[in-house]
């Protein structure tokens, strides 16, 4: 019953679509009427994928190619030659025989933004879906072109194999235009439907090799092409005369100087959209005639560090006894207090962050009467398309996003700003125009991570259970930080930002608990970072259980071992397991210290950390010598990736553990540049140690974010066996951990 | 005003000449596997060789470079005779360093340099020659891999 229903209803969804497949139009949405389209926001494309969605995404090509249309933007985390993996297993493909594309506007229906470590997660069931029908569908033509019962059409590499030993390669079943799949192709049930990349578990062709990027080669030899390097004939450059301070206004403006400059065909000034651009015919001479505009500027917001810090402050928000949103409240804290013997208070700090990609964001448009296109590198193409409409006023449907590789993303590219910027100007001349960000620019006009203020109260009774648990924290909202204050105005009376919370619920048994959190919107733009509050939360967590296991004088392990459920069989094993791999309990030298941490990643994803750390006090410094991490992500595509991955994140977590800070003064970031906004430098990276747990049966989970959030825990709890100072506020260094440290 | 990259002089016009060398190469040259990153020297990307020794092609200025010879990334197989790939982008392949792959055509260019002063480094010395390279993805150690291997078939090769 429920299967039929729920194929009756993706099958409505999917014949709505299916006019775009078949006349390669797009749907013709709200959007497209103005009156509508001036008063809804540009919001980030949000919707999880259904099975059928993989219909459109893959096609047979007539030279014997299958191409797939990647539904996932690439940004380093390698998703998308993962999802290759499964379109080969379902195909029987070896890999020269995909073309893998990261599509068009044009190309594809709407997709989701490209976030959350989902790329494998969410997206394995369709482009299974997807290319396992085409398989279906090319095997029907094979067996009608040799005049066969289709159960005599036998699957081979790239093809079928027919009786006698006749090979018949996909391409000899594809006329001259790419075979795609419609509405009519759609199985009776799903379940009809044989799916190599579920049945073959023990017998993986595809699946669960190390296979190789397919731009590895390219990216070695400098010839991939990021938006940053994409160029036009008669391309012009852009540059827009960016504001000093956050929210500040243009009350007054002369170009006249910046006019008369060699080189500059136009500055384009609409005072009602804060804009003033330049467009010239050369890259060399936008320094000069930004610097030529002679404007003043209406200054609203003179915030500084010591104010935010008071708006997030959560001891301000204890004493009031005011927080918005109750996450969990069980049991009775009070009773819990009665029964603790060892009973533990403290407060833990994270600090504003900033992506840092290596690639600052750049945008190429080219505006004409009756088509713009768009070329960029972003996390959510249809949300530039939709934003880059509004920024113009041009129809949705008027725009192709053509999308590149990404030079990083992070969460921080959500939003291609340089984009809009480069299609003002674009339009405006009627000429392509070029807009690169410089490295000041990003900084000082992306969206951050927000700062988090804990307070955890918590205790341990004799039998070393966790007696109550009282966990206050405040931030700002991240989902929906990107909204317009207006609006976010009021989503913030009716929602509490899941973002903000992701990952501050312990996955210890606590019978008396209490988590609370304010999420407070404040001039400073937020969005996703890499994990979103996961990293802070556990953070806050996982040092409390240290701490709680200090004071009880049980070992951290242990005490995590023996308050876990017997549920948590998953996180279990990768924490028995990282302690095997790195010898736990071991005594270590003087000034050196082993710290542990854990924490499930979107409840989906375990994984365990350990740290070891050195204190060298004749060089004044905080040295992370090793980590080790055991993850548990189900069933692993591409184990060289994932590896590749678990890397990233341990380097990401050791800087936010020991070098990362943005702080905010007189309206404006205080670091603009690799010298004062310092990231993990190579002489600084930890080797690494690390194991993935491949279960068997378990479905893909999340893996891009996964093993950060326990890292700079890891790293403080460390620096407390070493030390006995106590780390509670990152990022730390040689100097705090002697002057901040509680006890 | 000429100048030589990857071999070919190439002449300057004049609005270049006060240019920095990595506007120059990608902008006039369209050489765009050199990469910017900071504008301040701070972070590697935009690594060239000039006369084989690495520099931060956004701290040169274009008549800085004189008749020094320039290699970029998209010239430096070129003084490999035997193949497509110089052993560092070999290894760099074997190795599967990048992620995002944005920085490495600047890691590859200092890598290349240091070993061609230190054909035999130890990971320390590794670590201190890759220091002033940022990767925000954090393939550090699988950099440290790469030019260990580069270093170790490069030996082999001479051997040979």
């Amino acid at each position: 019953m429920l299967e039929t229903d729920a194929i009756s209803m993706s099958r409505r969804r999917f014949l709505k679509k299916s006019g775009w497949l078949a006349a390669g139009v797009t749907v013709v949405t709200a959007l497209s009427y103005p009156l509508i389209r001036s008063a809804i926001p540009a919001i980030p494309t949000r919707n999880d994928p259904m099975p059928e969605d993989g219909f459109a995404w893959v096609q047979a090509l007539s030279d014997g190619h299958i191409r797939f249309f990647c539904p996932r933007m690439e940004m380093g985390q390698g998703s998308p030659l993962g999802l290759c993996q499964i379109v080969a297993e379902e195909l029987n493909l070896s890999q020269s025989e995909i073309e893998c594309v990261l599509p068009d506007t044009n190309q594809v229906p709407h997709f989701k933004m490209t976030v959350g470590s989902e790329g494998i997660a969410k997206y394995f069931e369709p482009v299974s879906f997807g290319a396992a029908q085409l398989r279906e569908k090319l095997r029907s033509i094979a067996a009608k072109k040799a005049g066969l019962p289709r159960e005599k059409v036998e699957d081979s590499l790239g093809g079928f194999l027919l009786p006698l030993g006749r090979q018949i390669g996909y391409g000899a079943l594809v006329p001259s235009e790419p075979l795609v799949l419609s509405a009519d192709d759609y199985p009776s049930s799903r379940k009809a439907l044989p799916r190599y990349a579920l049945l073959r578990r023990d017998k993986y062709q595809a699946i669960g090799q190390s296979w190789k990027h397919h731009e590895l080669e390219a990216i070695v030899t400098g010839q991939t092409v990021y938006a940053r390097d994409v160029s036009l004939p008669d391309m012009m450059f852009g540059q827009v005369l960016q504001p000093p301070t956050f929210g500040s206004l243009i009350k007054s403006v002369d170009v006249r100087a910046a006019e008369a400059l060699a080189g500059v065909l136009e500055v384009v000034i609409n005072k009602e959209k804060n804009f003033i651009g330049i467009v010239a015919d050369s890259p060399l001479v936008l320094p000069e005639a930004i610097g030529a505009i002679n404007v003043h500027w209406e200054i609203s917001e003179e915030l500084n560090q010591d104010q935010l810090d008071a708006s997030l402050d959560v001891d301000e928000f204890r004493a009031r006894d005011e927080f918005e949103h109750i996450l969990a409240s069980d049991g009775d804290i009070g009773a819990g207090k009665l029964r603790s013997q060892n009973a533990v208070a403290a407060r833990y700090d994270t600090s504003f962050a900033a992506h840092a990609a290596i690639e600052p964001r750049s945008g190429l448009a080219w505006v004409r009467k009756n088509k713009v296109e768009i070329w960029c590198g972003s996390q959510d193409p249809f949300f530039v398309q939709q934003r880059v409409a509004k920024a113009i006023d041009r129809r949705v449907d008027d725009i192709i996003v053509h999308s590149h590789r990404m030079g990083g993303g992070f969460g921080g590219r959500i939003v291609c700003q340089a984009s809009e910027e480069a299609a003002i100007l674009s339009a405006a001349t009627g000429r392509p125009v070029r807009v690169q960000w410089d490295r000041e620019t990003e900084f000082q006009n992306n969206y951050f991570q927000p700062s988090f203020s804990h307070h955890i109260n918590a205790g341990v009774t004799d039998e070393g259970t966790i007696s109550h648990w009282q966990h206050d924290f405040v931030s700002s909202p991240i989902l929906t930080g990107l909204v317009p204050p207006a609006i976010g105005w009021v989503l913030d009376k009716v929602m509490a930002d899941e973002g903000t919370a992701r990952g501050s619920l312990p996955q210890y048994q606590m019978t008396n608990r209490l988590v609370r959190y304010s999420d407070i919107r404040t001039q400073i733009p937020i969005g996703a970072w890499r994990g979103l509050g996961s990293a802070p939360n556990t953070f806050a967590i996982e040092s409390m259980m240290d701490e709680l296991a200090s004071k009880s004088g049980i070992d951290p392990l242990k005490f995590r071992l023996q308050n876990l459920p017997s549920t948590s069989e998953r996180l279990t094993a990768v924490l028995q397991r990282v302690a095997e791999i790195s010898g736990w309990g071991q005594v270590s030298p003087k000034n050196t210290g082993y710290g542990i941490a854990c924490s499930v990643y979107k409840n989906e994803t375990a994984v365990a950390i350990v740290a070891k750390v050195h204190i060298d006090h004749d060089a004044s410094e905080l040295q992370v010598n090793k980590i080790w991490c055991v993850q548990d992500c189900g069933l692993v595509i591409n184990p060289d990736q994932v590896k590749n991955q678990i890397m990233g994140n341990i380097v990401w977590g050791c800087s936010m553990a020991l070098k990362e800070g943005i702080t905010f003064e007189a309206g404006a970031v205080e670091q603009r540049n690799f010298h004062t906004y310092e990231i993990l430098r190579h002489g600084e990276s930890p080797e690494i140690i690390m194991t993935i747990i491949n279960p068997t049966n378990a479905q893909s989970t999340a893996v891009g974010e996964a093993a950060f959030a326990p890292v700079a825990p890891a790293i403080a709890n460390a620096v407390f066996a070493a030390t006995g100072k106590r780390v509670r506020r990152l990022p730390m260094n040689f100097d705090n951990i002697y002057s901040n440290s509680g006890s | 005003m000429n100048i030589e990259i990857n071999g070919n002089p190439i002449s300057i016009s004049k609005d270049f000449e006060n240019a920095t060398l990595l506007d120059f190469i990608r902008d006039f040259a369209g050489l765009k596997g050199t990469k910017f990153g900071c504008g301040m020297g701070l972070c590697g990307a935009c690594t060239v060789h000039i006369d084989g020794v690495a520099a931060r092609s956004c701290q040169v200025l274009v008549e800085e470079v004189g008749d020094q010879s320039v290699t970029t990334i998209e010239g430096l197989a070129m003084a490999d005779p035997a193949g497509s790939f110089h052993p560092v982008q070999q290894a760099w392949i074997e190795e599967s360093v990048p992620q995002c792959g944005y920085c490495q055509p600047g890691q590859i260019m200092t890598a290349a340099a240091f070993l061609n002063r230190n054909p035999d480094p130890s990971n320390k010395e590794i670590k201190q020659a890759m220091n002033g390279n940022l990767c925000r993805c954090g393939t550090y150690e699988r950099i440290r891999k790469a030019v260990a291997r580069a270093a170790r078939e490069g030996k082999i090769n001479a051997r040979n």
